[in-house]
């Protein structure tokens, strides 16, 4: 059966066409799925170059060209604190813990919050994790023995729009589910913290050191 | 001087106003018939988490299994294994090869001082109210909820316990006055934050028809809230008429539209876990 309906679809054309697979749907209900689901673009018997209807389906070089985006660090927006309306601007909300679980939860308990309260999240990062060796002394003198390695986590949360007769009753209750361990800050977006973020080039910044 | 008996007003404003700082600042020209006062709920927040429910406890031990099931050996562990290894070989070989690693500490032995420095580490405990046999001045108690500052006022004739409050004097932003009345009973030195400008709530009485005139009809006090940052109140607390409460035990001691009005803007511990 499957083998009778390519040379139907080369003789017939146009509106014949969904007839047949109309036919071919009810009789062969096994083989062929992808013939017998759907309409002719799904048909995976597409015509040759020389078939009239050959690229009847392409519409891609109608759309207008994008301009490919190029990959630069997008500078960030900086929004007035009390304009009239008494709104932050970025505000970034930074967790802290040696505990990598608790911290995470944290902000994930943060996130949710801060979207069931409709406050906009801008953007939750993590900073690259500390690692701090701790050496104990073991009595005067002499040498450190016992160690343990420390990690510290960080996760940030930026929100913005946050209106200042909001802010107080979101702090209460983020300072209320504080979990033990876990250190809050909130401050305000300010370049440092975004360069905070990049990696330093020391070779850009020895040519700029040599241009001035 | 305000009147005890509060006969409340019908009307009913929302907790958080959103008013411009402008209203309450400049300094009206006519007298007002409303006296304010600014009042402040003082929080000392909890310091530890609550104790999980029973089918929290049951999911943490659940997940906490499977975690270890799917889990990887961790370098100590694998080291650990090596070594038990090695010494399982060298007793069936009955101490075929010299024993280089004589010196070198077995991860076996890390383990047990490990262990002996936990079992020296005496963890503080959760349940101090035990030991203070539920004293309500003391902050140590109830160490996973919200306690709250109440004092006992003189108000008319009669001393009522209320949320601190001072009187409103023109020139000066409610915020101010909240300030001013913490500072007076708990001493000017109070690591304590008011965050924001906007009050919490407001309750409004009309004073009792023998003391109310024309200009004095009745009190307007707004409350603020403010958060407690140390602990350490020993020099702060000058009177002795004080009380750390929870919400629960608010209803002991406020007067019943009072706590009404209250209770609109405390947020407690097993109501926000809900989020």
């Amino acid at each position: 059966m499957s083998a009778a309906l390519p040379k139907v679809l080369c003789l017939k054309k146009g509106v014949l066409l969904k007839q047949v697979f109309a036919l071919s749907r009810a009789a062969t209900p096994r083989e062929s799925h992808l013939c017998a689901a759907g309409d002719a673009l799904l048909s995976c018997h597409r015509h040759y170059r020389s078939h009239p209807a050959h690229g009847i389906g392409r519409f891609k070089y109608l759309l207008p060209k994008e301009v490919p985006k190029k990959k630069k660090d997008r500078v960030q927006m900086k929004e007035i604190n009390a304009g009239t309306d008494y709104e932050y601007g970025d505000i970034n909300i930074q967790m802290t813990s040696y505990d990598m679980c608790l911290v995470e939860h944290f902000a994930q308990y943060v996130h949710k919050l801060c979207n069931r309260l409709s406050i906009r999240v801008n953007e939750s990062y993590a900073m690259p994790t500390k690692t701090e060796e701790v050496l104990f002394l073991e009595g005067r003198g002499s040498k450190p023995q016992l160690d343990a390695v420390l990690t510290t986590h960080q996760r940030v949360i930026q929100i913005s729009h946050l209106s200042s007769t909001f802010a107080p009753i979101l702090l209460e209750i983020i300072q209320s589910n504080q979990p033990e361990g876990v250190h809050l800050l909130v401050k305000e977006h300010t370049e440092a913290d975004f360069k905070s973020r990049l990696k330093a080039r020391p070779e850009l910044e020895e040519l700029k050191a040599q241009m001035n | 001087m305000a009147a005890s008996s509060a006969v409340h007003c019908g009307l009913h404003r929302g907790a958080v106003m959103a008013a411009p700082r402008a209203r309450w600042a400049c300094g009206m020209a006519a007298p007002r018939s409303w006296r304010l006062f600014g009042a402040v709920c003082l929080l000392r927040l909890p310091r530890i988490t609550q104790p999980l429910q029973k089918e929290e406890e049951e999911m943490t031990a659940l997940m906490g299994q499977i975690e270890l099931e799917k889990s990887h050996y961790s370098d100590h562990e694998i080291r650990k294994l090596e070594e038990e290894e090695l010494l399982r070989r060298r007793k069936e070989s009955a101490y075929d090869d010299e024993e280089p690693g004589k010196t070198v500490i077995m991860a076996q032995d890390l383990e047990d001082k490990w262990e002996q420095k936990f079992l020296r580490f005496k963890a503080a405990p959760r349940i101090t109210d035990a030991d203070e046999s539920n004293s309500r001045t003391s902050l140590n108690r109830k160490l996973d909820r919200n306690l709250m500052l109440l004092v006992k006022q003189k108000i008319g004739n009669q001393e009522l316990w209320l949320l601190p409050q001072e009187e409103w004097q023109p020139g000066e932003t409610l915020r101010n006055t909240a300030e001013r009345a913490m500072a007076t009973f708990l001493g000017d030195h109070i690591e304590a934050k008011v965050l924001g400008n906007a009050p919490y709530g407001i309750y409004k009485y009309k004073f009792p028809r023998a003391i109310r005139t024309e200009d004095n009809v009745g009190a307007k006090v707004f409350f603020f809230k403010a958060f407690l940052q140390s602990s350490d109140l020993s020099q702060a607390e000058k009177k002795g008429n004080h009380l750390w409460v929870t919400k629960d035990e608010l209803g002991d001691y406020l007067k019943p539209e009072y706590l009404k009005k209250v209770n609109r803007f405390l947020l407690d511990l097993p109501v926000l876990n809900k989020y």
